[in-house]
């Protein structure tokens, strides 16, 4: 324990190669994540980027070559998936008509770790009472989730993730179908959980413009990695300008889908 | 023994109620997940499995055994063989369930005709007899709901993150292969228990209907829960009491009664909306 105590990296991604059905995803990647950064994971759509997320998170296995580490724990050995809040695209994973409250899902977030005969005590519901607060959805608690707005429901699937109390925080296209007044006030959310609670945070997303103005680190992937570094060094690369160009127009194709 | 001490026709009466209970229980957990058409086609095996269980007890009638078990143990079979084969052909995932249907119920009837206990004793699988529920049904009937809540009671968590969010749970730590096993097995126990109470081509409405009828109210899965089971208890009971008093077919009765119940449920907001306007 001692010894991953010392260790500031929470992940670390070593000479990952994947291949899917024979066509190469990604070649030759390799990163680290410090503790108490906040990275921005940009690259057009097909670039690899939620691939590469579930290879972190062991959604995915059959990786051709290359090591990941989490908290300088191999993947395959690695047991404190508490520590790792995720939160994903609504509308591919969550089953929408599913009656569940809000309290209901949030709750959903400390299954993992209570283990057999557990039920809900009186500790558990004040930190669901909690999560909802800090991403200001406490008033909805009673709500039925499929009746909330994209942008309140991307809240209370951000609560889920954080009632367990993670350190590091993956969120992927987290800002998809939702509205721009919102998408201020989660980066805002976001820069909060990142500085006031010191949570580790990892967000992809192809909205590079405004991302560039929280993010503390950049990371632009296309297969393979074209650029790692600070948001500053990022601004003024001629990466930044291309990227820009690009992963613009394929946001601009996919805004007439999601709005 | 308690089921020992009951006249045949209070058999069939708690047999009724408990299945009422679990029913819809399982089916609730089912809808959820998207996967009640998987029961359907499952009954259909689990009668492949009763009918080799009634044939068996004729070859071998030294063994005493009540066909119902090897019922749950093909459905067993069965549900592991359409999760295999919806993981294994993913594009042909409503290939799976026709199959397996037509498979089970034609081998059935093949079967069944081998062995000489004629048609009638098929026709009570297939459409249910709580007349002829015996001590040793109903003691079937009470293991597989005893171990349905079981499974309840340890891995509610479990199962609800799994249907509500697969990739969450994963993320989590909950192991969603265990998962997926678990609902076969609970999807087995309860086709083979309401075997004799609703048959074979009926169960299906009994795990379906009341939980359409209580997602029109339910704004919690703790209440889906409770409605569902609320409803399908009002659905056998009352189907069991219209069958006794006018001599219909009890099986048929209780899923009439759980369709009028859902009509009842879907209709119930309009009505009340007009009645609102009529008043204001």
């Amino acid at each position: 324990m001692k010894e991953n105590d010392c260790i500031d990296e929470v992940v670390r991604v070593k000479d990952v190669f994947f291949q899917y059905h024979g066509q190469p995803v990604l070649e030759n990647i390799a990163f680290v994540i410090k503790k108490g950064s906040f990275t921005g994971l940009v690259g057009p759509n097909g670039s690899g980027k939620s691939t590469l997320i579930k290879l972190i998170l062991g959604l995915l296995n059959r990786r051709e070559r290359g090591e990941i580490y989490l908290f300088g724990t191999p993947l395959e050995k690695f047991k404190q998936w508490s520590k790792i809040g995720y939160v994903s695209q609504k509308a591919n994973s969550f089953n929408s008509g599913f009656p569940a409250t809000v309290f209901e899902v949030v709750a959903m977030g400390l299954y993992g770790k209570m283990g057999l005969f557990r039920f809900l005590r009186k500790g558990e519901k004040e930190k669901i009472d909690e999560a909802l607060n800090t991403v200001g959805m406490l008033p909805f608690k009673k709500r039925p989730i499929g009746e909330l707005s994209g942008g309140q429901q991307q809240r209370v699937f951000i609560a889920r993730a954080l009632v367990s109390e993670p350190e590091f925080l993956i969120l992927d296209e987290p800002t998809v179908g939702v509205d721009a007044a919102s998408v201020k006030k989660f980066y805002q959310l976001l820069l909060k959980l990142n500085q006031e609670k010191n949570i580790t945070l990892l967000l992809v997303t192809h909205d590079i413009g405004v991302m560039t103005r929280y993010v503390t680190d950049v990371l632009c992937l296309n297969k393979t990695l074209h650029f790692h570094g600070t948001a500053q060094d990022f601004e003024t690369s001629d990466l930044s300008s291309v990227y820009k160009h690009d992963v613009q127009l394929v946001t601009h194709e996919h805004g007439g889908f999601h709005t | 023994m308690f089921e020992l001490s009951l006249s045949f026709i209070e058999r069939g009466i708690v047999a009724a109620m408990i299945v009422g209970v679990i029913a819809p229980l399982v089916g609730a957990m089912l809808f959820v997940r998207r996967s009640s058409v998987v029961s359907e086609s499952l009954s259909h095996v689990t009668l492949t499995g009763v009918s080799a269980g009634v044939l068996l007890a004729q070859v071998m009638e030294t063994i005493p055994m009540n066909p119902l078990y090897i019922g749950f143990g093909f459905a067993l079979v069965g549900s592991l063989l359409i999760e295999k084969l919806r993981q294994t052909f993913h594009h042909f995932q409503d290939l799976a369930a026709p199959m397996i249907l037509s498979a089970g119920i034609g081998l059935s009837a093949v079967l069944m005709s081998i062995s000489t206990a004629g048609y009638n004793e098929w026709y009570d699988y297939l459409f249910g007899s709580i007349i002829s529920v015996s001590p040793s049904d109903l003691r079937f009937i009470m293991i597989t709901a005893f171990i349905v809540l079981l499974i309840f009671y340890f891995f509610q968590k479990e199962l609800i993150i799994v249907s509500f969010d697969e990739e969450f749970a994963k993320v989590s730590g909950v192991s969603t292969k265990g998962m997926n096993f678990l609902f076969s097995i609970l999807v087995a126990l309860v086709i083979s228990m309401s075997m004799k109470v609703v048959g074979i081509l009926l169960v299906g409405a009994l795990i379906s209907l009341p939980v359409a009828a209580s997602l029109k109210v339910a704004r919690s899965f703790r209440q889906l829960l409770v409605w569902s089971v609320i409803l399908g208890e009002v659905a056998v009971m009352s189907g069991v009491y219209f069958s006794y008093h006018y001599s219909i077919a009890p099986g048929g009765m209780i899923v009439v009664m759980s369709v009028l119940l859902l009509l009842l449920f879907l209709l119930l907001p309009s009505l009340m909306h007009r009645k609102q306007e009529g008043s204001s």
